[in-house]
């Protein structure tokens, strides 16, 4: 591998043998969402598809085939004028824009997996929240594209897994169908004329009049040209809001215990050091509790599967805290290494194996990475719901993603084939393979071969092109590693 | 140059204020003046989505309000915050958000004297006038009281200072708020009242534990006339979500406002609209928590007078002869869980 090649962004492990199928690994790299085999590591398909297999670099302007196989876009860019002679015009008009909206992105953060056989993406410059299907032979296919009104900063999906829940960098939550239930009809307000909501009433200052004045003109005329309101095209309601930017969301079930019910709630964390505790839908509107302790953003929260009555939070404070999240109760901090003020979360995963022949007792571990760094720290949740340090892996890149394969009992990281170790904006000369894996073995996480990681690193995913701009390099850089932005400085301004 | 000095308005307001900073500091035991407006103007906007420079505490149970409320603190110095502060001998219960000058506060403080109530404001000329003016109140009643307890006192004659009317014929109304508690005895003493600068759209459940206040007061908010400005408006679905979890059930959400599309925007972000007969029942939000109170309610509640004639921007839209629209909010018990 001589050229410098996209890392993965996302890893998904898709357990479909309980349907009677194999099991799939999705990943997303670069602008691509690519589907594995899981046991041979063969890859089953790419998309969006490049027309030319040649074709690798981002200005190629064709249209992905695949592309035009999914329904057509509903989304209609809404142009100044509503008027209905010019609609078919620019319903022609705006499918090339949709096509050429379908190219615009550079890479996919956020990917989950619905019911095994649907795949969710935000395509990263667009907003475009994505739906693929992802059939017995692992093809992908687009069946709906929904453009958001601000990049999702999460992405997740309700306990049922037929409604997609988003978070984004305004603080709102949507929630909209998995599979938009027919054709949306958009509630047409009616047209209002534009009226001041000032009055003379309201306002009396001689500058503040003669704009009131000035409004009214305007009003008169452009009665007639008032751009109709734009709202999301698709059947969606929003249920929560923070006034911060969102920067995680997590649905959680917890089982029926012997004084309450099965109960499902919203866990969402903003940049003002807050985590929000909201119940599920549809009475997302109801917080049931704040938990307290962070004295910076909060990027990563994590209720293990295995005890879902704790939470383990991170961002910009170099510690770790471990709640009993209802109760807003600090079962325990955890010292994270690096200093305060430079640490960042960016990930935490929950790993949990069943026993085998090495480990006699179940595993429940905790991985957490910084934001730039090649070690992936491990712990351990013992039974008083507390972590323990256990072991720290030394990765031959910065840590992006981890996901468990509990059928192997091994662990896959992926990690950064551009930047050097334990940095984020110098660049390697050459990249190295994308995905390294681990086992445990008597406590210990080991390396280990496996045939899958074998066969997709020396595929290896799209190459960049071979002169990158420093221009273009920041941009990349920014594209995986954007969290440190979201410390206060404290030279706001401030009156 | 002229041009290169401040304004000679700052100049003044400055040293004004430096000087009322020194005389709150002196213990001389001299008597502490009203502050006055005039040199605490500042523009009605702040932008609610910046950081700013607030000071929060990291969670309820770590806000000290000790100094807010130097009467009501517990004599057990045992009973401490997890900040280390000392605890009060009740929680606070009333919250006015964006109290500006705060004309209610004074107005409600003795309307309900043993209940603790806060002001609180985003803009910090504004706050440091009220904070001023309510260590000032604070000084003068307990000069009154001294008076009364004492009439032969020495005290220095103060040109302002009045014989004490009698219980049977109310006080004239000063003209200045200024002037308000400077001549007669309120019960409580305005030991329950305080302000506290922060943002509460983003900073309400830092100070506020679950189902802890009684009343919110929401008064002439910023209206935020452009529609793409609605987004700063402090009435919001998800923002009444956020009230909802601080108010406890039963209590009470006051809004006045003298915009009339505001007043609508207000009953819209708080209430189902008619639903058409037979129709789909509205989805779930947080207006399932909110039912309006009615106006023969209202016509015997207090605080509605207080609200609608007593604080200064209710005061401004009497003069201009502004209309004032008054909603009330009672907040209801949270919904059964999906079973």
């Amino acid at each position: 591998m001589a050229s410098l090649q996209h890392p993965f962004q996302c890893l998904r492990y898709v357990n479909r043998q309980s349907a009677g199928q194999s099991d799939i690994l999705v990943a997303t790299a670069g602008r691509n969402l690519y589907s594995y085999d899981a046991s041979s590591g063969q890859r089953l398909d790419v998309w969006p598809q490049p027309v030319d297999a040649d074709v690798e670099d981002q200005s190629s302007d064709a249209a992905p085939a695949s592309e035009s196989q999914g329904p057509p876009e509903k989304r209609r860019k809404l142009s100044e004028s509503s008027e209905e002679q010019k609609d078919a015009k620019s319903e022609s008009k705006s499918k090339d824009s949709n096509k050429e909206a379908t190219n615009s992105w550079t890479n996919i953060p956020l990917l989950t997996v619905a019911h095994g056989k649907y795949v969710v993406i935000m395509t990263s410059e667009d907003k475009c929240v994505r739906v693929l299907s992802l059939d017995n032979e692992g093809k992908l296919k687009q069946l709906s594209a929904r453009t958001m009104p601000k990049k999702l900063s999460a992405l997740t999906l309700t306990p049922d897994e037929n409604n997609i829940l988003s978070g984004d960098k305004f603080g709102d939550v949507y929630t909209f169908p998995l599979i938009p239930s027919g054709e949306y009809v958009k509630v047409q307000a009616p047209v209002k004329p534009y009226e001041p909501s000032a009055t003379n009433l309201t306002v009396h200052t001689k500058r503040n009049l003669e704009s009131l004045e000035q409004q009214m003109r305007q009003a008169a005329l452009s009665r007639t040209s008032q751009a109709e309101r734009v709202v999301l095209n698709f059947e969606h309601q929003v249920i929560i809001g923070h006034v911060s930017l969102l920067t995680d969301l997590i649905s959680v079930t917890r089982p029926a215990d012997s004084a309450v019910g099965k109960r499902s709630y919203i866990l969402t964390a903003d940049r003002d050091e807050h985590i929000r505790v909201s119940r599920g839908v549809p009475q997302a509107h109801v917080i049931e509790q704040f938990c307290f302790g962070h004295t910076s953003f909060v990027s990563s929260l994590c209720v293990p599967s295995f005890e879902p009555k704790v939470l383990v939070s991170g961002g910009g404070d170099n510690y770790l805290l471990v709640w009993d999240w209802l109760e807003n109760q600090i079962l325990q901090k955890v010292q994270l290494p690096g200093s305060e003020g430079e640490t960042t979360v960016r990930g935490i995963w929950d790993v949990s194996l069943a026993p085998t022949a090495d480990n006699v007792d179940p595993v429940k571990a905790i991985f957490v990475a910084l934001e730039g760094s090649s070690q992936l720290i491990y712990y351990t949740v013992g039974s008083d719901n507390t972590m323990t340090h256990q072991d720290t892996l030394q990765l031959s890149g910065n840590v992006l993603e981890v996901t468990g394969i509990d059928s192997r009992g091994t662990i896959l990281v992926a990690v950064d084939t551009l930047r050097q170790s334990d940095s984020t904006s110098a660049w390697k000369s050459s990249s190295q393979p994308p995905l390294e894996t681990f086992r445990l073995s008597s406590g210990k996480w080991a390396p280990v071969e496996d045939p899958m990681v074998t066969k997709i690193n020396s595929e290896g995913t799209s190459s960049l092109p071979t002169t990158v701009e420093e221009k273009q390099q920041k941009e990349l850089n920014d594209s995986v590693y954007h969290l440190s932005n979201l410390r206060k400085r404290g030279d706001a301004y401030d009156d | 140059m002229t041009t290169q000095n401040p304004p000679a308005k700052r100049i003044k307001r400055e040293e004004y204020r430096r000087n009322v900073q020194a005389q709150q500091e002196s213990t001389d035991g001299s008597i502490i003046k009203m502050p006055q407006k005039k040199f605490f103007r500042q523009r009605a906007h702040a932008n609610p989505f910046s950081d700013h420079r607030l000071e929060y505490p990291v969670s309820p149970a770590h806000m000290d309000w000790s100094s807010h409320y130097p009467a009501f603190v517990d004599p057990d110095t045992s009973k401490t915050t997890l900040s280390g502060g000392r605890k009060l001998t009740k929680e606070v219960e009333v919250v006015d958000i964006g109290c500006g000058f705060g004309g209610l506060m004074v107005g409600l403080a003795p309307l309900m004297p043993d209940t603790l109530m806060v002001g609180m404001e985003i803009r910090t000329s504004v706050l440091e006038y009220l904070s001023s003016r309510i260590h000032a109140l604070r000084s003068q009643q307990q000069r009154l009281k001294n008076k009364a307890a004492n009439p032969s006192s020495t005290e220095p004659k103060d040109a302002s200072a009045q014989p004490e009317s009698t219980e049977s014929t109310p006080a004239p109304v000063p003209a200045n708020d200024d002037e308000i508690g400077t001549e007669k005895l309120f019960p409580g003493n305005f030991e329950n009242i305080t302000a506290i600068r922060s943002n509460t759209m983003k900073f309400l459940p830092n100070f506020f534990g679950h189902h802890q206040l009684s009343k919110i007061f929401i008064c002439f908010p910023d209206p935020h006339f452009k529609a793409r400005k609605h987004k700063a408006r402090i009435i919001s679905e998800s923002l009444n979500s956020e009230y909802a979890y601080v108010l406890r059930p039963g209590g009470l959400l006051y809004t006045i406002t003298d915009v009339e599309e505001y007043h609508y925007w207000v009953l819209r972000h708080f209430l189902h609209g008619e639903q058409p007969e037979g129709g789909a029942a509205p989805a779930a939000s947080s207006k399932d928590l909110f039912e309006r109170v009615s106006d023969e309610e209202l016509a015997l509640d207090p605080c509605v007078r207080v609200m609608k004639y007593e604080t200064e921007e209710s005061k401004k839209v009497t003069r201009n002869k502004g209309n004032k629209y008054v909603a009330v909010f009672r907040r209801k018990a949270d919904p059964e869980w999906p079973a």
